[in-house]
Order: C-alpha cells, then structure tokens, then sequence
C-alpha cells in the first residue's frame, strides 16, 4: 500500500545516506512488488505507475523518475518473456534483486574508470555535493595520486561548503571552497572539471545541479576537460533543447510544487547542460562520448 | 593445444598480448590485434554454446535489466573450437590484407579535379589514396615535410613518379598555404576510442590550421588502428628519440646549455577532424564508440 512504500523509501534515506536516490526508490518498488495482490500485469503496471506519482511527491528529483520509468521498463521486459503472471512475478522478484545488487556495485566500477584520468598533480574543480564524484576521489587518493579540490560552494543550500568540503577534508585532501561567482576566475587554474549528475539526458547532456551549465561553459571557453561521472540508471528519457524544456516538476522541490505558487517567483534547483560542452562520461557501462549515450537509451527502450 | 578449455586459451592469449605491448608501447596495432583475436574466441565459443548471433556482447542498461546471472564463464569444452577460431583468423587476416586497397578505392568519391591537397609526412595509406585518384582525376597535392626526420620528401618522391603534381614546403608554412588548400588528407599512427589521433609529430599544427580555415581534414587509416584507449594521462603516449636530428651533437656548445627534446607524436583532439576514411567507409569521430563496440569486446579493453 501507498503510505508503507512513501515510509520503505523514507527509511532507506535515513538508514543510509550514501544511497542514491533512484536505488532506494527501485528498492521500495521491488518491495511494492512483492506485496502486490493484483492477478494481471496490466493492472500491475498500474498501481506501479501510481507508486511512481506517490514517490514523485516525495522526492522531484529526476533520479526518482528515471529510477521508476526503468523499473517499469524492466517489469514490461520481463513480461513479455513469460505469459504466466505467477511465474512472471517470481522471475522479476529475482532479477530485481540481482538489479540491484549488480546496480550497488557501479559506483566503484566508475571510480575504477575515472581514476587514472586523474594526474598526480591534478588540480579539480567540482561542484556542490555528488557522491559519485567523492568516491572517485577516493579512489584516486588509494592509488596514491595528489591532488587538490576547487568546490563551488553551491547556493542556496550550500552543499559544496557544508557537505563536499566537509567530506574531502576527512579523506585528507587540499580543498578550497570558492563563490558560485568565481568559478570563471578560477577556471585557468584548473586542470579539469569532474562533477556528478542527477540525470542523464537522451542527447548525451546533463541535468545536475543549478550551476553546472556556467561551469561547463567556462571550461570550453578555456579548453578544460569537462568530466560527468553518472550511474547507468540515471539514464533518462528526456531530450531537452534548451533550459526551458526541462519539465517543472524536476526543476522545483516537491514541497514547492505542492503549494501551487507561482513558479516565475521560484528559483530552479537544476539545470540543464548541453552535450557539445561534455568531453566525457563515466558510467558503469563504460566511458562514453555524449554520443554514446543515445545508443545506450535507444537500445534499452526500442 | 587440444581441446582445451576455452578460457585456458584466452589467458594465454592475454598473457602474450601483455608482453608484447609492454615490449613496444607505442605499437597499439598489436594490442588491437589481440583483443581482435580475443574476441573471434568469445563469439565462435557463444556460437557453439548455443546463444543467438543478435544477444548483446556489451555491456548495456537492457542487458542489466534482463539477464538472470551471472556472466558465462568459457567453461565447457568444444572440440571443434580450435578449428572454427582458426578459420575466422583466416579469414581477418584476408581482410587485413585487403585494407589499403579498401580505402583506395574510395578514393573518387573524395578527390575532385584540379584540388589543392595537402598532407603530412609519408603514410603508405594516403599514398595508395591519391595514387588511386590520380588515375582519373588531375589534382595537385602539397606535402609538408614533417621535420625533423623530412618523411615528406620521400612521399613527394613517390607521388610524382605517378605525374601528380607535388610541392614539398616546410612546417613553419603550414598556416600560410593553408587558406589555398581544399582538403587535408592525413595518415595515423593510431586513432583512440574518443575519434582523437596519435599521429607524427606536426600533425596538430596542421589540424588547427585547417580549422581555423574551415577546410575538412580527412583520415585515412584502416580499422586495426582503432585502439580502445582513452588519452587518460596526456604524457603516456610520448615516444621520444635522439635529439641527433633536431640539433645535432657537433653543437656540442649550446647542447651543454639547453634541453633538447624530440617527440615523435602528436595528439590530435577529435573536434578538429572531419571524417575517418577506413576499410570499413566513411565514418564521422563520434561515431568511433559504435565501431568499437563491434571489433571489440568491453573485458578486453584492459589487456
């Protein structure tokens, strides 16, 4: 039932703050799953696509929403492999939890990727607060590579100040909070850029962080690499040409959307930045170009 | 050996591969042909075992989606695996052959009369390329001649005993002549998995020219160059010889007082070229990921 699935997703947040959003949500689904009493896949698909909904109020994020449209994805997939409803529901019980067992282990395959792109020496600049990118830089750190950190402090919630700084600190890594405003100053004196994201659109851009678009523009004007380490379930369904076709619903915290204020008043909480400005990504299906995303997408989806 | 299992023989193969490019470093076309190889065995062995030609070998969101398992592990032994693995070798080892004529014959499609191209250095490949050409087309080409070693001298050698007419000029006037070229037309040592080039030295000078002119630069290299590397660690693929050739020990003087290097290669970014001419056709960088995918498979892009 609805209310149990809001609180397992809750839960999962609380008792584990390194999981990512899109996860917890897929790990919440399965236990909706399980608890499903339906008889048909289409009136599964249903109360799915209502669980969905209910975890979007919760959370906007766009990782909640690609995390749910894949786990939809994967329950038509296995459908369609199996006529039988009771044998398809064991069959997808099982591939879920091998889902996300597998899905548990990207965020060290990125890292084992990412790594050796980093100098000794390097100096990086990122931005606000991805865990992702923290575990990158830890792995980095065990190969015994020296570098050091530019964070963005990243208003309005300064989560490069209070939670990324903090977290390099403990690692024992050089790091310097800067302005949001001060990133095209500091540009020249970066060797890259490495920043996370929350989803990854169909062209190959990103959707993170509002910030991320300014910081990827300065580096192309300076001729940095711009690096964006994401997990393959971030992959999602959108094909925005510009800012303004980012649906509001991921641009705005949930609460916000709920109390039906006029938009225009609200400052957006993500943007979107184009693929002409990514040199590459890092995912747990590989590195790839931006141009490699599409595929990955097409294939899952056609 | 006989029948032995098939993921013995991919160790073994690994192994041999290892030492080889870590013999010469600079050669990738032997690491690609391992992981060629490497790859012939995974496919006749899924053959045999019985998994249709369509299953995904790569990595993908659908296959993580779908699969109930583990990967296989090439435990199974066939008998007849020696001899089908032998026979899809044979037949790459055709088609290696078959490379530079592949590419010359596109040749037409690319060169037009009375166009101005220019070139850099000597690549067997572009030599077959406008040799090609010249058999229907008149055209003039200009070569640069790659100092310090001057291979350009040879290639504008060869290319006029075939009446094409050829000018050699220096690197320093790439820039100048630029804006009379047409097209760029230039070899590689190796193209990386991102559409970026290891090619002899100069070459960078001669794509940013080219860009700065709008003119396309067009590679002609067959497809075991294609390397599944990325440029991580923008040192890594410097070869560097004698400085004899850049200034030579009877300056014995000045060489006590200053560092002299001479690098062999040079990185090409793939926003500066235009197309990759191959065995294969015509293809644009960023599509190089896809042909990746289908020469090579994921686990043996680290050898």
């Amino acid at each position: 039932c609805l209310s149990d699935l809001i609180e397992t997703f809750r839960a999962q947040l609380r008792d584990d703050p390194d999981v990512a959003s899109a996860v917890a949500a897929i790990r919440a689904l399965l236990g909706f799953l399980k608890q499903d009493r339906g008889e048909t896949i289409q009136g599964l698909r249903n109360s799915l696509r209502d669980a969905i909904d209910t975890l979007s109020r919760v959370d906007s994020s766009v990782a909640v929403s690609s995390g749910g449209e894949l786990f939809l994805r994967f329950i038509s997939l296995t459908s369609l492999e199996y006529s039988d409803y009771s044998k398809c529901k064991e069959i997808m019980i099982e591939r879920g939890e091998i889902f996300l067992r597998k899905v548990s282990l990207s965020r060290n395959k990125i890292a084992k990727l990412c790594h050796p792109f980093i100098r000794d020496g390097a100096r990086i600049l990122t931005h606000a607060y991805s865990r992702v990118v923290l575990r990158v830089l830890e792995a980095a750190v065990e190969s015994k590579k020296r570098f050091s950190v530019y964070v963005t402090e990243s208003q309005p919630d300064q989560a490069g100040q209070q939670k990324m700084a903090r977290a390099l600190r403990k690692l024992n890594i050089p790091v310097t909070v800067i302005l949001d405003a001060a990133v095209g100053y500091i540009m020249e004196k970066v060797d890259l850029v490495l920043v996370g994201a929350e989803g990854v659109v169909e062209s190959g851009g990103i959707i993170n962080k509002i910030g991320t678009n300014q910081i990827a523009v300065c580096a192309k004007a300076q001729n940095k690499p711009f690096y964006v380490v994401a997990e393959s379930f971030k992959f999602v369904r959108l094909f925005p040409l510009n800012q303004q076709d980012v649906p509001d619903r991921f641009k705005y915290k949930a609460d916000t959307l709920k109390t039906g204020q006029n938009l225009t008043e609200e400052h957006p909480w993500i943007d979107y930045t184009s693929p002409s400005l990514i040199t590459l990504l890092f995912t747990d299906l590989g590195v790839l170009t931006p141009s490699a995303v599409s595929d990955e997408l097409i294939k899952l989806y056609l | 050996g006989p029948s032995s299992p098939s993921g013995e023989l991919m160790d073994l193969i690994r192994t041999e591969g290892q030492r080889m490019t870590a013999a010469q470093p600079s050669e990738t076309t032997v690491g690609n042909m391992v992981r060629r190889v490497l790859k012939v065995i995974r496919e006749e062995y899924g053959r045999l075992h019985g998994r249709s030609e369509e299953s995904d070998q790569q990595e993908s969101l659908h296959k993580l989606l779908t699969s109930g398992g583990l990967s296989e592990d090439f435990r199974t032994p066939y008998p007849s695996l020696r001899a089908n693995v032998i026979e899809a070798i044979n037949e790459m080892l055709i088609e290696l052959e078959g490379t530079t004529d592949n590419i010359a014959m596109q040749a037409l499609e690319h060169i037009h009369s009375n166009e101005v191209i220019m070139t850099i250095g000597y690549s067997r490949t572009v030599e077959a390329f406008l040799k090609e050409a010249a058999r229907k087309r008149k055209f003039q080409v200009i070569v640069a001649e790659c100092a310090p070693f001057c291979q350009g001298h040879e290639m504008a050698v060869r290319l006029s005993k075939e009446n094409i007419e050829t000018t050699v000029m220096s690197d320093a006037a790439i820039f100048a002549v630029m804006s009379r070229v047409n097209k760029v037309i230039i070899g590689t040592k190796t193209i990386l998995a991102n559409g970026a080039l290891i090619a002899v030295s100069g070459t960078h000078t001669l794509a940013l020219a080219a860009k700065h002119h709008s003119t396309p630069l067009i590679v002609c290299a067959p497809m075991f160059k294609l390397s599944p590397q990325f440029p991580n660690e923008e040192d890594s693929f410097h070869k560097f010889v004698s400085p004899q050739e850049v200034l030579p020990f009877t300056e014995g003087e000045i060489l006590a007082k200053i560092n002299v290097h001479c690098p062999v290669f040079d990185y090409v970014p793939p926003e500066l070229i235009t197309l990759f001419i191959s065995n294969i056709g015509g293809n644009a960088p960023s599509y190089i990921y896809r042909l990746m995918s289908e020469l090579y498979h994921p686990d043996d892009y680290e050898l």
